[in-house]
């Protein structure tokens, strides 16, 4: 089945607000609108407007209100209409949802998932561009999920569905309709906390989630004549897959990281630092990192382009660091 | 300034300590924290730690002695030169604001020393003439290393110049890597390069790999019971020479026994007549009946019978006090108030001390026989194996016959420093006996 990474999004909703009684989605406009990006549209009408709920705009009450469900035995969604207003939920996340299961002595679990849409590329200006998965993979307690393909896209929301723990969900929205991608039309799962091997290659690993997956990828296949590059999509940041991180690292001995999340403090330095230490004897080359200028993301496109990481700047990191 | 050293109270309901040894001599200086001397209680042994720096002037209790909690132990003469004068009373304990800012901002250390602005390498400059060196990266060290190659002669294509792996791996391809040590008898075709690092000498032992664990897994840190135990078992299993030792017992006579008692509305398991057989045996061999301090054996007047319960935070081992004068009824009374008051964690420390044997029985989901691991500084544990109906021959009126019979393997393990074969073997000898006379009251 030919599908959208949104559509696989709502696929992953619908199917388990079937499957289970206990799943609910709440945010703001998810309900009688079907969601600001139509990520729920039809939800409502099928699954009823105490399941599919519309919510006031307040990021903090939608995650307080989940986490009391949850505690409750619900499995509340928890769509914020854009993942850059999650900060307003912060102590919510990371004071309540993230300490509850360790606050009760591991007694009770918070089975929520928040997701929305984060990402830049769209134009969308300071504050519908961020990523700030980082924030959250420092707290014990989350975990933490970007999907690059329709495919992860359903497989990890209906995993993190089904998870006990709470679940932050960033769902890319520069790759919402660019890509159509063929799924199983049976059901499946995508485990939490296992990253893919996008490529195998022997010179080089590129390590990445979310939307530069794509980029690195069409570089990896149009430098193939020059290096051979490995791709490993993490898929979750935490916890992340470091048996997968660590092994091609030591096989390549040379490592690229990209995100498009800013440099300092991003998820990236963790893997460069990891690596560094425990594959040092490995390394045949620095471990570089290749994120977005530690700046706010720009409205204007063509700053935009000049912050965020894009095709040019791998392929250039790619070949310095192939030459080192 | 002269400060006393006092016994400790190391739990709620711990009121007294017996002194183990003393770790320091009198006048021998000590340093804040190090421990003075071993204590045991009913619920722990434990280091007890200098309250101060200084020197011991005086040592109050010997080795064996029980001492009430806030005794005395000694006195110590605490160092001038040690920074100010340790608070004499503790602050005490309130529940009101322990865990509140104000607990947390509390010196309860030494202050932190403020580092200088710049503190000066101890090392002169290293005099490493950036020109000679040779750029290398981490993994070109390594195989480097393990295949003693000479790095300034790999050509590097690196930025820079720089040896690569590839430069490695093409320079070993070339066939113009020759071991930099003295040439060996090289088989015709060129062998592939061995992994193993340069020996160098007697290197440090290999350390244990540590255990690789997934996200799955989970990862329990001991509890200070847990702590206990392990150290209890390996200590034990260091310090006696275990020697066990299996009986076969026909327990038909028991069997009978404890049918009767039913009858009579009393309902007693095994254990209850294991127990009575194994008191009556160890009056008969006191060599069994004791316990190891230093290089004496103590024989035990009294028979105390350490036995293990199962509960949910652990073994506990409370002890039936003179078991070889309880009734049988009696030992099986006890046996269930334990049984209730462990579940319930209402056992006395006071109840799990002073053992002098002890028994083990795995319980109704039991095996047929196991190897007990000694409770110290007892000598000798017995372990019941699953009672199990078994075609066995006996001699009735001058004839051999198979009959059926509930049989029962029994184990007992001695410290074979104390215990030579004659006791241990004469003990357990004794023990089937009884058991198989069937005679408990």
């Amino acid at each position: 089945m030919l599908v959208t990474y949104i559509e696989a999004i709502r696929q992953a909703m619908d199917e388990e607000l079937a499957r289970d009684r206990n799943v609910l989605l709440m945010g703001e406009d998810v309900g009688l609108m079907g969601g600001a990006f139509k990520a729920s549209a039809g939800l409502q009408g099928k699954h009823g407007a105490d399941r599919v709920v519309d919510m006031p705009i307040s990021e903090s009450l939608i995650v307080g209100a989940g986490v009391g469900l949850a505690v409750q035995g619900m499995r509340p969604i928890l769509e914020m209409q854009f993942i850059d207003f999650i900060s307003c939920g912060f102590d919510q996340v990371v004071n309540t949802a993230a300490t509850l299961r360790y606050r009760h002595g591991g007694q009770t679990a918070c089975p929520i998932v928040i997701r929305g849409p984060s990402g830049g590329g769209v134009h969308g200006g300071l504050y519908h561009s961020q990523n700030p998965e980082a924030w959250f993979c420092h707290v014990p307690g989350l975990k933490v999920v970007a999907p690059a393909t329709a495919y992860d896209a359903k497989g990890l929301l209906k995993s993190a569905i089904r998870d006990d723990d709470p679940v932050i969900y960033f769902e890319h929205k520069f790759l919402y309709r660019r890509i159509k991608e063929e799924i199983p039309a049976e059901e499946y799962l995508v485990p939490i906390g296992k990253a893919a091997l996008r490529k195998e290659g022997r010179d080089l690993t590129v390590i990445t989630y979310g939307a530069p997956v794509h980029a690195v990828m069409k570089a990896a296949r149009d430098m193939a004549a020059e290096v051979d590059i490995e791709v490993i999509d993490l898929r979750t940041l935490l916890p992340i897959d470091w048996a997968t991180v660590k092994a091609s690292a030591r096989k390549t001995g040379k490592v690229l990281i990209v995100h498009e999340a800013r440099l300092t403090g991003g998820v990236g330095g963790e893997v460069a630092a990891r690596i560094a230490q425990d594959c040092f004897e490995d390394l045949d080359g620095p471990v570089v990192r290749l994120a977005a200028r530690d700046v706010h993301t720009p409205f204007a496109p063509a700053m935009e382009e000049y912050v965020l990481p894009n095709q040019e700047k791998i392929t250039e990191a790619i070949r310095k660091l192939a030459a080192y | 300034m002269l400060i006393d050293v006092v016994m400790p109270q190391l739990g709620e309901s711990v009121v007294e300590g017996v002194v183990v040894k003393w770790l320091v001599e009198v006048g021998q200086a000590v340093a804040k924290d190090q421990p003075l001397l071993e204590i045991s209680t009913d619920k722990v042994d434990a280091e007890i730690p200098s309250p101060a720096a200084g020197k011991v002037t005086q040592i109050l209790v010997t080795p064996g002695e029980t001492v009430p909690i806030r005794e005395v132990l000694a006195r110590m003469e605490t160092d001038p030169a040690a920074a100010a004068p340790v608070e004499e009373v503790p602050e005490k304990w309130d529940e009101e604001t322990e865990g509140f800012p104000g607990h947390m901002a509390r010196a309860s250390a030494p202050p932190i020393p403020v580092p200088p602005r710049i503190e000066t390498s101890a090392l002169p400059p290293s005099a490493h003439p950036a020109a000679a060196r040779i750029r290398i990266t981490p993994v070109v060290a390594r195989m480097a290393a393990e295949r003693g190659l000479d790095l300034s002669r790999i050509p590097g294509t690196g930025i820079d110049g720089r040896v690569t792996r590839k430069d490695v791996e093409a320079y070993l391809a070339s066939g113009e890597a020759r071991p930099a040590g003295p040439p060996k008898a090289v088989p015709a075709p060129v062998p592939k390069p061995t992994v193993v690092p340069p020996a160098t000498g007697a290197g440090p032992a290999p350390k244990a790999a540590p255990p690789t664990t997934s996200g799955e897994d989970q990862v329990v840190p001991w509890t200070p019971i847990r702590k206990k135990i392990a150290e209890h078992m390996v200590r034990s299993k260091h310090t006696s020479p275990h020697v066990h030792i299996f009986a076969e017992v026909d327990m038909h006579k028991v069997a009978a026994a404890r049918a009767r008692s039913k009858k009579e509305g009393v309902n007693l398991t095994y254990l209850p007549f294991v127990i009575h057989a194994a008191a009556k045996a160890l009056r008969e061999t006191p060599v069994m009946n004791a316990i190891v301090t230093g290089e004496s054996t103590v024989l035990k007047k009294d028979i105390h019978i350490a036995v293990a319960v199962d509960t949910e935070k652990g073994l506990l081992v409370p002890v039936l006090r003179h078991a070889d004068r309880m009734s049988l009824s009696e030992i099986s009374a006890a046996m269930d108030d334990f049984g209730a008051r462990a579940k319930s964690g209402k056992i006395s420390p006071d109840e799990l001390s002073g053992g002098t044997f002890s028994i083990t029985n795995p319980g109704i989901r039991g095996n047929l026989f196991g190897t007990p691991i000694i409770n110290q500084p007892q000598v000798g544990i017995l372990r019941l194996g699953q009672i199990v109906k078994r075609p066995v021959v006996i001699a009735a009126n001058g004839e051999d016959s198979i009959v059926i019979r509930p049989m029962m393997y029994l184990c007992c393990a001695y410290d074979h420093r104390v215990i030579d074969g004659v006791a241990g073997n004469g003990f357990l000898y004794r023990v089937r006996e009884i058991l198989e006379a069937g005679d408990f009251f």
